[in-house]
């Protein structure tokens, strides 16, 4: 996203994209070491962070709606501004500077905003191939003023993709846009939906399709969350109805949407899985604490205690050194292909061992403990010093089963577990294809 | 903050290429080593190895183990780390001896149990690593004394021509010298190094796996284009390929302040885990055939077995790894962007 080296030097200030003014880049664009370091200090002693960590939430609407107080405060100091090109809201810099505030936050016990799952995944190519939208709506998203919903699957199309049939009419200036969606993840929250709608033939399969924008507020948009398992409303189920969306809403041309699919893969294939990785290792420091005070307290741990942990810890290293090599690739410029299904499916195994290890460690606790309403004030007596340290470990046990139902979803979402292997054995291994019945 | 030492790139493709088929011959015309040392020299290998030590290292061993061969290379990789603590060996040649379990070093007056890469017939001193109030330090024994409890190491994998050691020597402590960390360092750079060969045996179990399954005919179609096969077959590269990685992050680890020393732990431990991965999707999908004398793929499952144990099978460095956590110890990130 940085002016590549050798790149003709500006006249003079005025014209330099780097001068002082609404499309500077900050002072760490080229130096990563540098944004790191005063990123670890300020994590670790800003005091309106302090109320972000180990906050557990009713919902998601409440957890989207606190994490975007969070964004803001990373907004205001310039910090989630880095990666993001400086005539979108951003402060330059590349994909790396988005990995290292991961990391960062992860490491100083804070969680990664829930806008930045589908900003990774949603905001390279609306950056990339309309930078007058990026301009318009990507600053309040940096501000947390707004975030985007993502409507590729349908109620036929989920892992075969390219047979979605919600429609959009050219009229005009406007596309008209009819059908349904499921499974739009952030749909319930989300200010827009960036959506992959067909504007071809109905037999076009992936030829037809067009990638468009559409504003959950414009008439004929209904949106039914769709309750999951743990009760959380990530995923949602959209209808539109003769929705009217304007041309310039169009991310690509029209046509272009399995493009501009496959180059959001690369995002989510890369920046996904290290964001993913780096909650996961503050997960992991959270569940071993956990099982610290448990162990602490007289409570014995089970046997395979050790080497669960192990494994789950060694799981993720893998998938970190795997992927961190994956994002290098990408802010290099260079296109991350279908190797890079390698990087999902450590990613997904990484997260599965986790979400299970909790479960086995916590045991009776994850399966029987009632979550307890946590005391108010500071505990005045031993016993409600107590009782407010079990309404603490009850919270923390139902997080870990809120998160093991989510976990289930990571050999799902972006392409099965299935729809990975099949890739790897098509083009890495080169082996014979699967047949059609 | 410094930035990681580079690794493993200093090593142009192409000559990376030209040396690993240098190698390829070398240890295809003679496994069991007899002509690996003649063959480095020639190939200038001393300096490959002080250009890129990661590329070089991990050249060596994935050919070492793509060939299944039996050299003692291993042994100079962990007598390199040992030097500088030990006396000049003088005209005699000296071994080390691999500890089984984690490779933890040994308790004065309890039975050895180890392995060492060969014969003792023209050895004149066996390095063992020894714990004496808490510090490791290294005792130089001789061979003879450890011959009295050593027996060819015939079990899983007759083709290794390892000895196994069981039994007491007497009057290590008196022979013990200070380690100054040589041990722990060495144990290091053998993780390392056993990490590659182990890539190399699964590389080449995965590519017999696939040759097989590409040209066997079974329902009128190829069995590589059934489902269940292929994703078996694209599990065991996710294994292979996600070792790899752990390795190059293993190598980058030299500026963490343990020297590297818990990063190579961890990549040992991956490559012990991604064998068990590959040689069971590469057993399965062989059928009968990668049962049998006669098909290689047998040979390739026992020696990855047998290298998994050496410094540390992963079971054991698992339950290592997880104890400490558990006792504290700081969950290293490993790498970072």
């Amino acid at each position: 996203m940085t002016a590549p080296a050798g790149a003709p030097t500006p006249a003079g200030p005025a014209d330099s994209p780097r001068a002082d003014g609404p499309f500077a880049d900050g002072p760490f664009a080229e130096d990563l070491d540098a944004y790191r370091l005063a990123l670890r200090d300020h994590l670790r002693a800003e005091p309106a962070l302090e109320r972000f960590r180990d906050r557990r939430y009713p919902s998601t609407e409440a957890k989207m709606a606190d994490h975007s107080r969070l964004e803001r405060l990373l907004y205001d100091g310039g910090w989630n501004r880095y990666g993001w090109p400086s005539a979108a809201g951003g402060l330059g810099g590349d994909e790396r500077h988005r990995g290292v505030l991961y990391d960062e936050l992860a490491a100083a016990g804070l969680p990664i905003p829930g806008q930045h799952m589908l900003l990774e995944t949603l905001g390279p190519p609306v950056a990339r191939f309309t930078p007058d939208l990026a301009a318009a709506h990507l600053p309040a998203y940096l501000r947390g003023e707004e975030w985007w919903g993502q409507g590729f699957s349908e109620p036929e199309a989920g892992s075969d993709l390219a047979s979605l049939r919600c429609r959009a009419r050219g009229d005009g200036d406007t596309y008209v846009v009819t059908g349904q969606k499921l499974w739009t993840s952030h749909g319930a929250t989300a200010t827009r939906l960036v959506c992959l709608v067909r504007t071809g033939t109905p037999e076009s399969r992936h030829r037809g399709l067009s990638m468009i924008m559409i504003d959950v507020d414009a008439p004929g948009v209904t949106i039914r969350p769709v309750a999951m398992a743990n009760g959380d409303n990530e995923l949602a189920e959209v209808f539109f109805d003769d929705v009217v969306v304007p041309a310039a809403r169009l991310i690509g041309a029209e046509g272009q949407g399995w493009a501009v699919a496959m180059f959001l893969l690369q995002f989510e294939r890369a920046m996904y899985a290290w964001l993913s990785a780096a909650e996961a290792l503050r997960r992991l420091r959270e569940l071993r604490a956990q099982l610290s005070t448990r162990a602490a307290a007289g409570q014995e741990l089970p046997a395979d205690a050790a080497p669960r942990l192990g494994e789950a810890y060694a799981h993720l290293v893998a998938l970190r050194a795997r992927s961190s090599d994956t994002v290098r690739r990408l802010a290099a410029g260079n296109t991350v292909g279908p190797e890079a299904s390698v990087d999902k499916v450590l990613l997904a195994t990484a997260e599965i061992c986790l979400h299970d290890t909790a479960r086995d460690l916590l045991d009776d606790e994850f399966l029987f403990a009632t979550e307890e309403a946590p005391a108010g004030d500071a505990p005045a007596t031993a016993s409600a010093a107590a009782a407010s340290l079990a309404a603490e470990s009850s919270a923390q046990v139902a997080q870990w089963r809120t998160d093991w139902w989510f976990s289930r979803s990571a050999t799902m979402l972006g392409g099965s577990a299935e729809v990975q292997r099949t890739i790897l054995a098509d083009h890495v291994l080169g082996l014979p294809k699967e047949t059609k019945p | 903050m410094t930035s990681p030492a580079p690794v493993a790139t200093s090593l142009d493709e192409a000559i990376a290429q030209l040396l690993a088929g240098s190698l390829r011959e070398v240890l295809a015309e003679s496994p069991d080593g007899s002509g690996l040392g003649a063959a480095l020299a020639e190939l200038g290998w001393g300096e490959v190895l002080a250009d890129d030590p990661a590329g070089a290292t991990t050249l060596l061993f994935v050919e070492h183990g793509r060939a299944l061969a039996t050299s003692r290379v291993l042994d100079d990789v962990l007598l390199a780390e040992l030097a500088p603590s030990l006396p000049p060996p003088g005209a005699g040649t000296r071994v080390p001896f691999y500890p089984l379990g984690t490779a933890a070093p040994v308790t004065p007056g309890a039975p050895l149990a180890g392995l060492l890469l060969g014969g003792l017939d023209g050895v004149t001193e066996v390095v063992v690593p020894v714990m004496i109030d808490r510090r490791v330090e290294l005792a130089l024994v001789p061979a003879g004394l450890v011959t009295a409890v050593a027996r060819p190491a015939g079990g899983f994998d007759p083709a290794s021509r390892w000895l196994l050691v069981a039994g007491v020597v007497d009057g290590l402590t008196e022979r013990a010298l200070p380690d100054g960390g040589a041990w722990e360092r060495a144990v290091a750079a053998g993780r390392r190094a056993l990490t590659a060969e182990i890539i190399g045996v699964c590389a080449a179990a995965l590519a017999m796996a696939v040759e097989h399954t590409s040209a066997r005919v079974q329902y009128g179609r190829q069995i590589a284009t059934f489902q269940a096969v292929r994703h078996r077959l694209s599990e065991a590269h996710v294994a292979i390929e996600s070792t790899r990685s752990v390795l190059a992050a293993a190598w980058a680890a030299f500026a963490h302040p343990d020297g590297g020393v818990g990063a190579a732990r961890l990549a040992k431990l991956r490559a012990g885990w991604a064998q068990a991965e590959v040689m069971r999707h590469a057993l399965q999908v062989c059928g009968a055939m990668g049962l049998s004398l006669e098909h290689p793929l047998h040979r390739h499952v026992s020696r990855a077995a047998a290298l998994d144990a050496l410094l540390g099978g992963h079971r054991a460095l698992t339950a290592q790894l997880g104890a400490d956590l558990l006792a504290g110890a700081d969950l290293d990130p490993v790498v970072q962007i």
